[in-house]
């Protein structure tokens, strides 16, 4: 009998733990901000600003959060999954396979220590540089003279299959590996570690976002977004707002999609 | 001397003659300078596809413009006439690309685009 109160008390406990877990993943609608003419991929945020690339227009742009542009950076050559850093904006250019970086409204080109094939993401964290080499089905991860590569074409645990974004987080790589439709994530020797997002049928999971306790994956051709813990136990599936997402950035409890084919983003609340 | 007139402006109207034929040969040249590709592609889904197939076109030799149709899975390329690659080739780099080559057609005349109607 004693046993069978304990026993409830512990089920009670867990279903009240989960039902906090649930409270705190609950993205709800917002609003959607239109884009007019951009053709929006990557998306980060720098104050109450939006950077966005504009892929098929070659251009970067900085717009507030009604979707009005601020600046215009052009002549980039088809830019994709883009990053910030102490205000620099990290731009991979897919065509030219080259880093920008926009710097107090200057262009910069950073110095890559490995060929690539089509750079579709890239992440930075203090001196760590990790692109998406979506021709190459890897990862290059660059710390200050030393290269590490992540993965190889294949369809096995640690073999990536066209990578379109990548992010770092607590020591960890993400990979958005597009046409595996899953994230999988990586040590900084290149080691894996788990696989986000198969069980979910993704059908191409374009974009990643880290936060401090979730992985966010979009998937583009699914027009969902889904919301894991960093072990990548599901917590939310978002979906009815999006046309294509491509990516995710999150701000003060605000989530912002971007949709290629919508040319919107999506905002959502906590 | 009747005859050395009559055989020069013979000459000079011969050698207008060719001039203008010339000009008008490279008139055409100019006219017929390039061949145009319409290629269909499977698969062609998202940008990075789309994007990817435009990046490996570009190598190819002689290619001046390239415009991608992710809707219709269509990729329309101007190359130079006298570079006009091989059917062949261009299934290559379509597989290459990692898509599958549908129909490849070749045309004198420009195709015209669905933005362009």
């Amino acid at each position: 009998m004693i046993s069978f109160f304990i026993g409830l008390l512990v089920i009670s406990g867990c279903s009240e733990n989960k039902k906090k877990k649930q409270e705190a993943t609950n993205w709800k609608f917002s609003k959607e901000i239109p884009l007019g003419n951009i053709s929006p991929i990557g998306i980060v945020a720098q104050g109450n600003f939006l950077w966005l690339s504009d892929v098929d227009n070659n251009r970067i742009v900085k717009i507030d959060l009604d979707g009005k542009i601020i600046e215009s950076f052009d002549g980039f050559q088809r830019p994709m999954h883009i990053a910030i850093q102490e205000d620099k904006i990290y731009v991979p250019e897919y065509t030219s396979d080259t880093v920008k970086i926009i710097e107090n409204g200057n262009i910069s080109t950073l110095a890559q220590k490995e060929n690539t094939d089509a750079i579709a993401g890239i992440a930075v964290d203090e001196n760590t540089v990790a692109v998406a080499d979506f021709y190459n089905h890897r990862i290059i991860l660059q710390q200050e003279d030393k290269v590490t590569i992540l993965g190889k074409e294949g369809h096995n645990d640690g073999e990536l299959y066209y990578p379109t974004d990548v992010e770092i987080s607590n020591d960890l790589i993400y990979v958005a590996d597009a046409y595996n439709n899953r994230v999988q994530v990586f040590d900084f020797s290149g080691k894996y570690v788990r696989m986000i997002g198969w069980n979910e049928n993704i059908k191409v999971a374009t974009g990643v976002k880290v936060t401090d306790t979730q992985v966010i994956i979009a998937d583009f051709e699914g027009n969902r977004v889904l919301i894991y813990d960093l072990n990548g136990n599901l917590l939310q599936i978002v979906s009815g707002k999006f046309n294509q997402p491509t990516d995710i950035e999150i701000v003060s409890n605000k989530m912002y999609v971007v949709n290629y084919n919508g040319k919107s983003i999506a905002v959502y609340n906590k | 001397m009747k005859n050395i007139f009559k055989q020069t402006g013979l000459l000079v109207l011969i050698l207008l003659f060719s001039v203008t034929s010339s000009t008008e040969v490279n008139a055409q040249t100019n006219d017929q300078e390039f061949t145009y590709v319409k290629v269909e592609v499977k698969g062609l889904a998202c940008p990075f596809c789309a994007y990817g197939l435009e990046k490996k076109l570009k190598d190819v030799d002689g290619v001046t413009t390239i415009k991608i149709d992710v809707e219709e899975g269509l990729a329309y390329l101007t190359v130079l006439k006298s570079k006009k690659p091989l059917k062949e080739t261009l299934e290559k780099i379509v597989i290459d690309a990692g898509f599958t080559p549908s129909s490849i057609v070749f045309s004198k005349k420009p195709f015209t685009l669905k933005d362009e109607n």
